[in-house]
């Protein structure tokens, strides 16, 4: 079995119609350098626990929303709209 | 007639050894193995959280190759191909090695001249591989539909000799084999929660044995954790470039032999190999988010089989027998890790997603020669951590999940 995200505009969905958008990372200022700026685009807590991610919703209301997933368990809390 | 004596045992780990390897998978065992059997180094113990072989290293799909893309990392399944071939001889165990040769499918023109640019990488390294018409590719593999009205048309393909399979569980039994013969220590049960690192430097890993906490010094830790590679890395601080993927796999029902060699499609991600048995064993689908558990559906099933039945029509209303699946490291360029971290005496063996089983020995090989002598083995000087912050990318492409 997958799993389902709960979409806050269409309510809750087969994984299969989201498009996983990675770990919701802080973004680093303008001015960082180039070090910090690899370090945020090719490294990853990559948890096994509770995880904040990104999915865009393609096969639904096609936004991108951020949702908290226990990656051990892949059960999904409540998602929310940006 | 009963052995009088085991193959292998277990035991609890001592409290202190000359170097510590966590992670009782393949890469792990044979990591250990080639630091006693070239270095001499048998104080050493094998950690694993549950038992030997209990991750990717017992559900992989077996297939082995030396024909991926980049030219930074071919010498290593080159070495590893001849290691698996000297191990059985060596540790008087059969690993089931069998180079039934692989056959790549390309569907488009683009993927033939893909195949061409490989094929000329390879043989400018000295591996062989032919490149092949649909006509000849029909003789070799005779149940292939290589019509023009198929639904996935066959544009052309590549045979490679050297690629076949070796069995996995006597991959991981001929290890401890070999471990125990040796000396080292093989602990399953041992579940490690921290490293403790004083003055830049490793000193010991503390662990959860049964309901018990025990520490174990030594200067010396290896970290060969395929999945889990991430959660045990975090223990020394260290945040790796990897994301934790669910891979899924599947086997049919046995029926008489047909299909003599490894056949991947390299478009539509799918590959099928007849066991010695006679059952199908067919992957795999890499589920784009990341998961620690494992888990199959449907999906993979119903995509798996219309594009096994696209290719091989007869297989309609063969059985599925089985599905299961396993944890895969990813990193962003397909690549794996492999070398010495910033704490001094902490090395890593990671990255290698779905495609780890075939490089174990080799693998196992240069990072014992690494921990023992403190001197990065020039095929793997390629593969350091460092190329993340560096931005020196080796282009290793995912080209079939095998
Ligand atoms: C379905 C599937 C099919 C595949 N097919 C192929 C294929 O055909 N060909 C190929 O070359 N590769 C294939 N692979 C990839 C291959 O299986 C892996 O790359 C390889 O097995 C990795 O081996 P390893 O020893 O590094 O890790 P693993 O075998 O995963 O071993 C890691 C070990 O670490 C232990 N562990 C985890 N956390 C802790 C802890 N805290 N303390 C102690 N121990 C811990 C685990 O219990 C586990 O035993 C496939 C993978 C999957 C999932
Ligand atoms: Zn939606």
């Amino acid at each position: 079995m997958g799993f389902q995200i709960n979409c806050p505009n269409c309510g809750l969905r087969d994984v299969y119609e989201f498009k996983f958008g990675g770990e919701a990372k802080e973004r680093p200022g303008p001015d960082a350098d180039i070090r910090r700026w690899r370090h945020y685009i090719y490294f990853n807590k990559n948890a096994n626990g509770l995880h904040e991610e990104w999915w865009y919703h393609t096969a639904g209301c096609q936004s991108w929303i951020k949702i908290t997933r226990d990656t051990a368990t892949n059960r999904v809390s409540e998602g929310e709209n940006i | 007639m009963a052995l009088k004596k085991p193959l292998w045992k277990f035991c609890e780990p001592n409290r202190s050894y000359d170097a510590v390897v966590i992670g009782g998978g393949l890469h792990g065992m044979a990591a250990a193995y080639y630091l006693a059997r070239d270095f001499g180094m048998t104080n050493v113990a094998v950690l694993d959280r549950r038992r030997m072989g209990y991750g990717g290293s017992s559900r992989n799909t077996e297939v082995i190759r030396a024909n991926q893309r980049a030219p930074e990392i071919l010498p290593l399944y080159v070495q590893s191909i001849r290691l698996w071939n000297e191990l059985s001889a060596e540790v008087e165990w059969n690993f089931m090695v069998w180079m039934k040769g692989l056959i790549g499918l390309a569907h488009n023109a683009a993927g033939v001249n893909s195949m061409r640019m490989r094929h000329a990488t390879q043989t400018n390294l000295g591996i062989e591989n032919h490149i092949l018409s649909p006509e000849e590719l029909k003789k070799l593999i005779p149940a292939l539909d290589t019509s023009r009205s198929a639904a996935i048309p066959i544009a052309g393909g590549y045979y490679h000799p050297p690629g076949g399979t070796v069995h996995h569980d006597a991959a991981v039994w001929g290890l401890m084999k070999g471990l125990h013969r040796h000396g080292v220590h093989l602990c399953p049960g041992v579940d490690v929660r921290s490293i403790s690192i004083k003055n830049g430097r490793v000193n010991g890993v503390e662990a959860k044995v049964g309901g018990n906490k025990i520490t174990i010094s030594a200067p010396l830790i290896h970290m060969a954790l395929g999945g889990w590679s991430s959660e045990v890395a975090a223990m020394a601080g260290i945040t790796l470039p990897v994301v934790t993927l669910p891979l899924q796999a599947m086997v049919t029902e046995c029926v008489k032999p047909f299909l003599n060699h490894v056949v991947v499609s390299e478009l539509y991600f799918c590959y099928c190999q007849q066991s010695i048995k006679g059952d199908l064993i067919m992957g795999a689908h890499l589920d784009p988010w990341q998961s620690y558990r494992s888990y199959n559906t449907y999906e993979f099933a119903a995509e798996q089989a219309y594009f096994m039945l696209q290719l091989f029509p007869d297989l309609a209303h063969l059985k599925l027998m089985r599905s299961w699946s396993g944890l895969c490291d990813m990193t962003v360029d397909g690549a794996p890790i492999m070398g010495a971290l910033p704490i001094e005496g902490l090395f890593i063996d990671a990255g290698w997603g779905y495609f780890g089983f075939k490089a174990s020995p080799a693998c196992g090989k240069n990072m014992a020669e690494l921990i023992a002598t403190g001197r990065t083995p020039e095929k793997i000087t390629f593969l350091g951590m460092e190329r993340f912050y560096e931005g020196r990318m080796v282009p290793e492409v995912y080209i079939a999940r095998s």
